[in-house]
């Protein structure tokens, strides 16, 4: 198929999700108590974003989601890297790692909250947590992925470790780096909406939870849409870079 | 210096980790709210012993059906996509998008449809499985040889016969990385639905316990969830190599990471 085909047929699919979603509560097939129509929740959402308390929600989130990132980042590609260019240490702890990552990092919630309370540090702390662990995974993963030949051409002409890092590792691995960010940042934003839905006073996760629990199907679905959005965009904004680095690397 | 071997270092360390488990609260150095000591962790666990199994048997429950969910939609939904071109142009970028939605956004919703019963945990679950095990199943459709399938038809297979006897062996690994992988991530996705809002299961326990502040029941709760997840691991790790073993006859067993962290391939969930 070619390239307008394609997106055609995708705009059509998203016509047909959207306008069933519209239709489906309007002639009663389901209930508009459980699914309110389309037009309805997006008329919600515009008034909710207007709402002073919703947009401290949003800062505060997003403020948490950019501190943890911060934090997980620098952490786990340390330790990423450390495992990947020691094998010895790589042997003892990779098998050690895989079972961490089997866990549901969810359990450890309690006991964010029994050392850092339930506010801000505490959703920083857990979603860094929970992040650290696949910026770990991919970057190892980035190491790995760079050509050990690259490195022994470059070595024998006498490339300083300096120039050996600039030249060969930054290069071959940009494009994994910028996917290692773009997978941490999905699973950092996870992070911190589990820790807001079970126990918060602020942020969007608290308010989408309390919508739930209060049956305000309308408001949790233009919360709900609003987060898939954010979350869409960041990820396609990545990926369109990812696509770019991509074509001057071998 | 000759270094110890990685395994009984590995097993050193879980002993450390144990032995300060104890030793840290006991000392004092980590108040007993923050970190109940193991024993009385254990103690617990041994006087409520069944309750814990009660909850665990619950989520075990909830667990096994999210993973027919989450495998079988996962699995035929990834293969159809993957294995055929015009699906997977069409729709492969699509669900890859639709990955990066965070799905615990979703449980609010599931509640209120499906009440705080095990059918919302079920669901999210399955829906949390789903995403992943589809992408990794789409992906490693395509990484069946091409060769095969050419001999097969220069030989004269017929359609039927290409399936069963080409598609099917070749897919194997794929299928049952998609199994292990669904099964670790419904795990994953019924206790943290239980631990939001639920009535019943390990989860549910383990927050209960914590808003009364009773630490010591907490820690037992995360230790059966740690146990069972880390079984799950195991288990699920040793079926795999037994089934695709002859897969890899003739060559040299591939050892290393035996979880493949390929690029391309959606990371396991770390919920």
């Amino acid at each position: 198929m070619k390239r307008w085909q394609i997106i055609l047929v995708r705009m059509a699919i998203l016509a047909l999700v959207l306008g069933a979603w519209e239709l489906a509560p309007r002639m009663g097939f389901v209930n508009p108590m459980l699914l309110p129509p389309l037009s309805e929740v997006l008329a919600m959402l515009k008034t909710q974003i207007a709402r002073p308390v919703v947009q401290e929600a949003i800062m505060i989130t997003a403020l948490e989601v950019i501190v943890a990132f911060i934090i997980a980042v620098p952490i786990g590609a340390a330790a990423g890297v450390a495992i990947a260019e020691f094998p010895y240490a790589g042997a003892i702890f990779k098998p050690m790692l895989f079972y961490v990552f089997s866990i549901p990092k969810s359990i450890f919630l309690p006991m964010f909250i029994l050392i850092f309370g339930i506010g801000f540090q505490q959703k920083v702390a857990y979603a860094a947590f929970t992040t650290a662990f696949v910026v770990l995974m991919s970057a190892t993963a980035a190491v790995e992925s760079v050509k050990s030949d690259y490195i022994l051409v470059a070595r024998s002409f006498g490339a300083t470790p300096l120039q050996i890092l600039r030249r060969v590792y930054v290069p071959s691995m940009m494009p994994v780096l910028l996917e290692t960010l773009r997978i941490s940042m999905i699973f950092n934003f996870t992070g911190v909406m589990i820790a807001e839905m079970y126990a918060s006073r602020t942020g969007i996760g608290h308010l989408i939870s309390n919508w739930g629990e209060n049956f305000q199907m309308p408001q949790l679905f233009a919360g709900v849409i609003m987060l898939a959005v954010v979350a869409i965009a960041f990820n396609e904004t990545v990926r369109f870079l990812e696509a770019r680095c991509s074509t001057w690397r071998t | 210096m000759r270094r110890p071997d990685p395994k009984i270092v590995r097993w050193g360390i879980l002993i450390a980790l144990l032995v300060a488990w104890e030793l840290v609260p006991r000392m004092g150095l980590l108040p007993e709210l923050f970190l109940p000591r193991l024993s009385k962790t254990l103690t617990v666990l041994w006087i409520d012993l069944d309750k814990y199994w009660a909850a665990l048997l619950v989520t075990l429950y909830e667990v096994v059906l999210a993973m027919v969910i989450a495998c079988g939609l996962g699995i035929v939904a990834g293969a159809t996509i993957g294995g055929i071109a015009v699906l997977r142009d069409l729709l492969l970028p699509v669900f890859s998008s639709l990955y990066a939605v965070p799905i615990v956004i979703l449980y609010p919703i599931f509640t209120a449809w499906f009440g705080i019963g095990s059918q919302s945990k079920v669901m999210f679950a399955g829906i949390y499985g789903f995403f992943p095990v589809m992408l990794s199943t789409a992906a490693g459709i395509r990484t069946i040889d091409p060769q095969f399938l050419l001999a097969a038809r220069s030989m004269g297979a017929t359609v039927t016969q290409q399936i069963t006897k080409v598609i099917i062996p070749a897919s194997l690994p794929t299928v049952f990385g998609g199994l292990r992988l669904g099964g670790a991530l419904a795990i994953i996705g019924v206790i943290v639905a239980e631990m939001l809002t639920a009535s019943a299961g390990i989860g549910y326990l383990v927050t209960l316990n914590r808003t009364i502040l009773d630490s010591p029941r907490v820690f037992a709760g995360i230790l059966c969830i740690l146990v069972l997840s880390v079984a799950y691991d195991i288990i699920a790790r040793r079926l795999e190599r037994r089934m695709v073993v002859w897969q890899s006859a003739g060559r040299r067993q591939q050892q290393a990471s035996p979880r493949p962290i390929a690029q391309g391939a959606p990371a396991p969930a770390a919920a």
